[in-house]
């Protein structure tokens, strides 16, 4: 069998690590993009009527919106007609135990390191594992349950807390934000949804494994997190996607709701099918990522170690509309190949005593790209409102590039903004020293990467930390010499 | 065409109109051709255009101009204006434009040998082209320049000869009535030789009159040549000032540019490109805005590594007072080739109005990996540390800012080689930092 080959192939090159198809019956609607495609997801999904009017205001705002000509890259022209919208495990029924969820799939699970069997053993950690677009197995679900936690997926939310889906969906990524935002909003399959009541603090880690599996299915999943008054969760978003040969679109959206004295934190490893070292293949990652610090004294974080994907384009943003609220946004991203990475984020700056901090770390190697895009918005009425902003970037091999665009806009006379950046090669004189101890050149690098990164992988959860830490040394395997 | 053109119809009909009636050589015909055709596709920009994002021009636009000058003769007012230019102690030859056009004349002694310089207009007349070929990319105003001047200023300066004494150029502006001009100039340093030139942009405008200045300034620095070029913007209200310089470097020149800009002027836009075209050259680009009332100052540069070796540094101040808006755009660009590249880079600013607004974007494209590079961007108030150290050694609240403030543009007065020059900048900030600022 091809995939059987491919997978030999794979782990012989051990180009991408995480590469292997999965065998399981696929429900698959055919290609294309109209309003039946619509209409046929959102009956799928057994939605109400609201839900189903809003996706197609947004493929009304998709199809009068045109792909970005901003980009200091060429974006390969995607063909929306060409994707399949929707496929889901042809799951009967919904599981109660782990014990009913296909096999297979558990296996697959095993093999990227998060055994969910092993879950439920391992304290503090929930798993809501989302394989292509629909939910199969939630666990600890009865736990949050107890303290009002709602955790579960979106389609979920949509059957069972309808009013709260329904007030916040939308709210911080409008329909008509951008071509992809609207895109999802037409489309999106499914994905998680977080509430946590007032005053909860979630007393674990809430995670969610997403994978592309199925060739030519663009995922699109929406998650919507909002953390009430005085509230507090982290939530972790990691990724791993099979060898593909034809590139697969990716867009996400996540919007993120503070009420007054709540804080959001929301770390993501991506580590997607980067394409092979042709640049072909792999996984456009275009994402909308925002979140709104709606009450007095709220702070959303958002940290992300990026690998992985052929293209990321993403700007994980805040909007500090309450007093005093705080964003934070913690980045590394590391390129090569012919990998191209252009995130950054968007602080805008609107309630009095605002405070947001940037810390972007990039790494670029062969020939890869990485951009710093970033805003940082100062309205009139945000007095006292203080930014800090440092981003570096990191060279490594003669045919990589670094590029730093960002964005400061004040109209406040008592605001203070401060941005650096720099950008230079990986110190020769350091590798000596670590050689002359005996570190080979490989290992050396590996570790001044991850002493770089160090102050961004601080703000991940540890588990996570280590996690990201052995994909920092494994991606830049062989970038050297 | 795009929405503006459609908004200003006025205005661009008599830019086709003009164009079409230019007598020209046949040299120069292809180029203004081509520029033409580019600024009818470019159109005037709009804040659609990412260059001019925070630079709205579109009101400037919506008055009318006319696009031919008053005929010579010296304005009444002149002298007047000459006055507000004069740089007191300072040695220079010196020298007056009246809308772009020399009446030459040289003030300050006979020019040494060595140094040539020529209305664009009589170089015009020689066979062959004067300018080099460029195909004006997204400088929507550096093509219309280029398509419509008529006069300007050549310098030139002979292979291995150093002009001691600055070169002073005045700039004056002036109509009775809503006019746009195009001079456009062309200054070639010779290889080993050097030049320093100041300008002195004025103007002189009764009541509601308006002038729109495209101003278009080609530099060649030629190997082991060295340019000194100091601009004083100090043009009154009434006045739309762009001002374009492009400057070419070759195998290890030095090109040391000096932008003052100060509250006059409605609008102000300068797009400094440095072409480091060869490689150990070295770039030192200084500049200082100091806005008030409603103006809006956009300084764009450009630093285009092309080649290795090179090395650049850049220092741009900005103290921003009443409803005034400052906008940077710093962009250094790194070119596959340009190893060793050593590019710095940084913007203050101090925000002193109420509803002063900055936009700041310094930006790096960095695709050479054995390069040293960085940026710096600030936004901020006086330090109430400092304050608090001159009020506790009884100085009043609004003299301790004015000192402050020009202590803040001291970085980049210290810079400039001549103290004459120095100390005529130091007394217009302090003259345009009245105590009621300071609040």
């Amino acid at each position: 069998m091809a995939n059987e080959n491919e997978i030999l192939d794979n782990i012989a090159n051990k180009e991408y690590e995480f590469g292997f198809v999965t065998d399981i019956e696929m429900d698959i609607l055919p290609a294309g993009l109209n309003e039946d495609t619509i209409r046929y997801i959102s009956e799928k999904k057994k939605e109400p009527a609201w839900l189903l009017e809003w996706r197609l205001k947004g493929f009304q705002a998709f199809r009068k919106q045109k792909l970005p000509e901003w980009q200091n890259f060429t974006l390969p022209s995607i063909d929306f007609q060409k994707i399949s919208y929707y496929a889901a495990p042809r799951s009967k029924k919904k599981y109660n135990s782990l014990d009913e969820v296909d096999p297979e799939l558990l296996a697959t699970f095993e093999k990227l390191g998060i055994p969910l069997s092993e879950q439920k053993a391992l304290a503090g950690v929930a798993v809501d594992a989302v394989f292509d677009s629909i939910s199969v197995a939630t666990t600890y679900k009865e736990k949050l349950k107890e303290l009002g936690i709602i955790f579960c997926s979106f389609g979920e939310a949509v059957q069972e807390h309808p009013e709260i889906v329904q007030k916040y969906v939308g709210s911080v990524v409008p329909h008509s934000d951008n071509i992809f935002a609207a895109l999802n909003a037409a489309v999106f399959s499914d994905g998680s949804f977080v509430y946590i009541p007032k005053g909860v603090r979630c007393p674990m880690e809430l995670s969610t494994y997403f994978r592309i599996n199925t060739e030519n299915t663009g995922q699109f999943e929406r998650t919507l997190i909002i953390a009430d008054e005085g509230s507090y969760v982290s939530y972790l978003e990691g990724c791993t996607a099979p060898m593909r040969d034809e590139n697969q679109l990716h867009a996400a959206v996540v919007e993120l709701i503070a009420l007054g004295n709540a804080e959001i934190k929301y770390s993501t490893v991506q580590n997607w099918y980067p394409g092979d070292k042709d640049g072909k293949g792999g996984i456009y990652n275009f994402v909308t990522k925002r979140g709104i610090c709606k009450g007095a004294n709220a702070k959303i974080s958002w940290t992300q170690v990026e690998t992985g994907s052929a293209i990321t384009w993403k700007y994980p943003s805040v909007i500090l509309q309450g007093d005093n609220s705080t964003g934070e946004f913690y980045s590394v991203a590391v390129t090569r190949n012919k990998q191209i990475a252009d995130t950054g984020t968007k602080m805008h700056h609107i309630g009095r005593n605002t405070r947001s901090r940037i810390i972007s770390k990039g790494i670029s190697a062969g020939q890869g790209q990485n951009s710093y895009r970033g805003l940082v918005q100062i309205g009139a009425k945000a007095d006292e409102a203080r930014n800090f902003t440092q981003c570096d970037s990191l060279l490594i091999g003669d045919q990589c590039g670094a590029h730093t665009f960002p964005y400061i806009e004040s109209k406040n006379n008592t605001a203070t903004v401060e941005h650096e950046a720099t950008t230079s090669k990986i110190g020769e004189d350091q590798i000596f020293y670590l050689n002359q101890r005996g570190i080979d050149s490989e290992k050396a690098i590996a570790l001044i990467i991850n002493g770089y990164a160090r102050e961004v992988l601080n703000q991940l959860p540890m588990e996570f930390a280590v996690e990201a830490q052995k994909l920092l040394s494994i991606t830049l395997e062989g970038s050297v010499g | 065409m795009n929405v503006l053109q459609e908004q200003t119809i006025p205005l661009y009909g008599r830019i086709v109109e003009k164009y079409s009636k230019l007598s020209t050589t046949a040299a120069s015909q292809q180029a203004r051709q081509s520029a033409f055709h580019r600024f009818q596709l470019l159109g005037f920009p709009t804040i659609k255009n990412e260059d001019w994002k925070y630079t709205n021009i579109t009101r400037f636009l919506k008055d009318e101009y006319a696009l031919e000058a008053p005929s010579a003769g010296a304005p009444a007012e002149l002298s007047e204006l000459l006055a507000k230019a004069a740089i007191p102690d300072l040695d220079c030859y010196g020298i007056v434009l009246v809308n772009g056009v020399w009446d030459g004349k040289i003030e300050g002694g006979e020019l040494p040998k060595g140094i040539e310089l020529h209305r664009v207009s009589d170089a015009l007349s020689q066979p062959g082209d004067l300018f080099t070929n460029d195909n004006w990319g997204n400088l929507h105003f550096a093509a219309l320049n280029a398509a419509l001047y008529t006069d300007g200023l050549f310098i030139r300066v002979a292979a291995n000869i150093v002009i001691e004494k600055p070169l002073h150029i005045v700039h004056v502006y002036t109509s009775d009535y809503n006019l746009m001009v195009q001079p456009r100039h062309l200054w070639i340093v010779d290889r080993n030789a050097q030049l320093s030139v100041i300008e002195s942009t004025v103007s002189g405008l009764s009541g509601e009159v308006k002038i729109w200045v495209n101003n278009l300034t080609e530099i060649i620095v030629h190997n082991d040549a060295k340019l000194d070029h100091v601009n004083l913007q100090t043009a009154a209200t009434g006045t739309r000032l762009v001002q374009q310089t492009i400057v070419h470097q070759k195998k290890q020149s030095l090109y040391n540019s000096y932008t003052f800009t100060l509250p006059g002027a409605d609008l102000v836009r300068n797009d400094l490109q440095a072409r480091l075209e060869e490689d150990h050259t070295e770039t030192h680009l200084y500049g200082l805005y100091l806005t008030a009332g409603d103006q809006l100052v956009d300084n764009h540069t450009l630093v285009d590594h092309q080649k290795p070796h090179c090395f650049s540094n850049e220092l741009y101040k900005g103290v921003l007072l009443e409803r005034s808006t400052g906008v940077f755009n710093g962009k250094v660009y790194v070119h596959k080739d340009a190893q060793k590249t050593n590019a710095f880079q940084q913007n203050n600013n101090l925000v002193i109005g109420k509803k002063a607004t900055i936009d700041s974007k310094p930006e790096l494209e960095i695709f050479a990996d054995d390069v040293k590079c960085s940026h710096g961007s600030t936004v901020g108030q006086f330090s109430e540390d400092a304050l608090f150290y001159l009020r506790a050694r009884g100085i009043g609240e609004a003299t301790a800012k004015a000192l402050l403030i020009n202590a803040f543009a001291f970085d980049v007065t210290e810079k400039i080689k001549f103290p004459a020059v120095e100390t005529y900048i130091n007394q217009q900030i302090s003259h345009h930092i009245p105590v009621n600022h300071a609040g």
